[in-house]
């Protein structure tokens, strides 16, 4: 069996004596689709920050691709293949919707730290960066500050940027919040379409969202996963019913 | 206002003439001016203004690139100073065989040396703490200067002599405009390098670690690096444009390192613009020429650069170099015409109003220094006489009245600056 993708064991965290993330064992399997949910409070953004090295951990093991990156500083998770987007848009405002994603993908290109080419002289770039934004469907936004893009627009060229790099594992932080029915639609299209052929793990309220995108489902209830596994077995777990599910589903379906 | 240095990138790939152009032209400029203005204290100020647009290019490097906000960077500019009068010595002393021109590289060295000592704990953080680190280096090593006295000189600092070194083309710089020509060639070189540098992958990610450095750590990018790179380079170009002064003076004293030096350059930066690669530029040409210019004629020059800072910022936070920069969306759309008259109605009642204000604090502030019985004064080449009420009335009246005209035409003016940067406001 080959290595997960993303794999924890045991991860805690604390702040001070409040224990938000008590002991999470996850296991996800490249190529899949998964979604945490779990009520207000339970800890979600907090595992992602803690997988991404934006927070350090109070203990337990987080492995990518079979590599421990407890204790890396995200940038080097980021260059190990792990990329994530945030639950607040968090794009580069004053910089054109162009050079956003250009930024994006120059350590990918291989460009690191250096100091004598001229971004503007390599047309692999210049193309990549063009064939993203066709994607993502701002190519007429192209020269516009970022900060200037409508909601749904930043929202969609954050998951660009989140994706040129060439990551394999993409992590959502509820990439549809505070959307309209449309802009919604139009969002989780996008991430179809981006994240084919790579690992998802997201975070999301909208329970269409989830058991639209979603080969599995982890439900984590006070920093504890409760329960993981297929969209239909999750939701008829009593145990997730119980704690937070039902009257979500019951309103939607 | 968004940023030119990184909108512009929108062109295919390869040098195009319209890119050349600002380069060539400035390159004929710095050649022609010491035809214009002949006399050696103009070319001793546009030396000086040379000198500086190097330092403030580089301060911005920092402030408007990577968005860090220094109040030591005199010390790299000091430091390479320091550095390039030492070899100067010791040019003449050895006889060691090195041409003048060479010499601003040996500042830059040693500005960069500084700089990645400095820089490898500074630039871990951005913000207040790399500000906070800045200041206390920048008081560190000025406090040096007295202490390490075989390097900086003491309290009367140290002096060399240029042209001792090898003869450059049998060229020994021993007139102001062969060093003019020398710093002209170090400006152009400096400018286009740092220009340059703004374009490059690392150049590009100063601009968004600035902007969002949590985002450009969650894309491969260390801030930190980021951040030091810049820092470093910065470095470089201040020594270089020590390595200028050190020629263009001979001489370095303990403020060359110092806090006002430092704030100053901070100052030209910011009132020239710091989100413009040519902000600086003007910064420096403006700030040179009210510190020389208008120091002859008062003392109180300060007062108003002071002024005019205090403006820039509550006003016009792009610089100098933003309020050229607004204006062009008016004129690609065609309607600069429509600006003229509002602006005559606005700026010229506004511009005799700082005037007659500035009169009336000169009148002020003669009538309290001067010696005990002197009334006259000369204001706006006009003989005056302190102790009649006239010229105090007059200078007060004429202020508010004026400032109350461009009150009154502002808003106009506001309104049709709104329909020249509108669409059909041609039409409408």
């Amino acid at each position: 069996m080959t290595a997960a993708a993303l794999e924890l064991n045991g991860l805690r965290k604390s702040f001070g004596k409040t224990e938000i993330i008590r002991g999470v064992d996850l296991s996800i399997a490249p190529g899949e689709r998964h979604a945490i949910i779990g009520p207000n409070g339970a800890g979600k953004s907090t595992l992602f920050n803690l997988i991404t090295g934006r927070f350090p951990t109070s203990g337990g093991k987080i492995s990518l691709h079979g590599h421990d990156i407890v204790g890396k500083a995200p940038f080097e998770i980021n260059r190990m293949g792990l990329s994530r987007s945030f639950q607040i848009t968090n794009i580069f405002p004053k910089m054109s919707v162009f050079e956003n994603v250009r930024c994006s993908l120059l350590w990918s290109k291989g460009y690191k730290y250096s100091f004598w080419t001229m971004v503007s002289k390599s047309q692999e770039l210049t193309d990549a960066a063009d064939a993203i934004l066709e994607q993502i469907n701002l190519t007429a936004r192209r020269e516009l500050p970022a900060g200037v893009l409508s909601y749904a627009e930043q929202r969609a060229l954050e998951i660009g940027i989140t994706m040129a790099g060439g990551a394999d594992v993409i992590m959502l932080d509820e990439p549809t919040a505070g959307m309209s029915h449309s802009e919604t639609d139009y969002i989780v299209d996008l991430i179809r379409k981006v994240t084919e052929n790579k690992t998802l793990i997201m975070v999301e309220h909208d329970m269409g969202v989830v058991f639209g995108l979603a080969d599995y489902i982890s439900v984590l209830v006070y920093g504890e996963i409760i329960a993981t596994g297929r969209p239909e077995e999750v939701r008829a777990d009593p145990k997730v019913q119980e704690a937070y599910l039902g009257a979500a589903l019951e309103e939607d379906h | 206002m968004s940023d030119s240095t990184q909108n512009s990138t929108v062109r295919p790939t390869g040098v195009s003439f319209s890119m050349v152009l600002p380069w060539l032209i400035a390159g004929a400029f710095l050649l022609v001016m010491p035809f214009v203005f002949t006399s050696n204290s103009a070319i001793t100020i546009m030396n000086q203004m040379a000198i500086t647009i190097i330092f403030a290019l580089s301060y911005n490097m920092l402030l408007g690139q990577a968005g860090m906000l220094s109040f030591g960077h005199a010390v790299y500019m000091g430091v390479g100073g320091f550095m390039c009068v030492h070899i100067m010595n010791y040019v003449e002393d050895y006889s060691i065989p090195l041409p003048l021109p060479l010499l601003p590289l040996f500042g830059g060295l040693f500005g960069l040396g500084l700089a990645t000592i400095i820089g490898s704990f500074s630039t871990r953080r951005a913000g207040t703490v790399f500000a906070m680190i800045s200041l206390g280096i920048g008081e560190l090593i000025a406090a040096c200067s007295i202490i390490i006295v075989a390097f900086f000189g003491g309290e009367e600092g140290i002096s060399g002599d240029r042209t001792m070194s090898l003869p450059f083309f049998g060229n020994e710089f021993l007139q102001q405009i062969d060093v003019y020509y020398l710093i002209s060639f170090w400006v152009m070189l400096s400018a286009l390098l740092m220009y340059l540098f703004s374009r490059t992958p690392i150049g590009r990610m100063a601009n968004a670690v600035r902007d969002n450095p949590e985002r450009a750590e969650f894309l491969g990018y260390s801030a930190r690096w980021v951040r030091y790179y810049s820092f470093c380079a910065a470095g470089f170009f201040a020594g270089i444009a020590g390595g200028l002064f050190a020629i263009s003076y001979e001489f370095l004293t303990a403020e060359n390192l110092g806090l006002l030096l430092s704030g100053e350059i901070l100052l030209i930066t910011f009132m020239g613009g710091v989100g413009f690669f040519f902000g600086p530029i003007i910064g420096a040409i403006v700030f040179t020429l009210l510190q020389t210019v208008l120091s002859l004629q008062t003392e109180l020059w300060q007062l108003y650069v002071g002024g005019l800072f205090v403006a820039t910022v509550m006003f016009f936070p792009g610089g100098l170099a933003g309020v050229l920069m607004m204006h062009v969306p008016a004129f690609r759309l065609g309607n600069a015409k429509m600006l003229i008259v509002p602006y005559i109605k606005t700026l010229i009642p506004a511009a005799i109003g700082i005037l007659a204000a500035s009169g009336f604090v000169e009148i002020m502030f003669y009538s309290r220094h001067a010696p005990v019985g002197e009334a006259e004064m000369v204001l706006f080449w006009t003989d005056i006489d302190t102790s009649s009420m006239i010229p105090w009335s007059v200078t007060i009246g004429l202020a508010l009245i004026c400032f109350w005209i461009t009150k009154r035409n502002a808003p106009d003016l506001v309104e049709t600056w709104h329909r020249a940067n509108a669409i059909d406001g041609g039409d409408a």
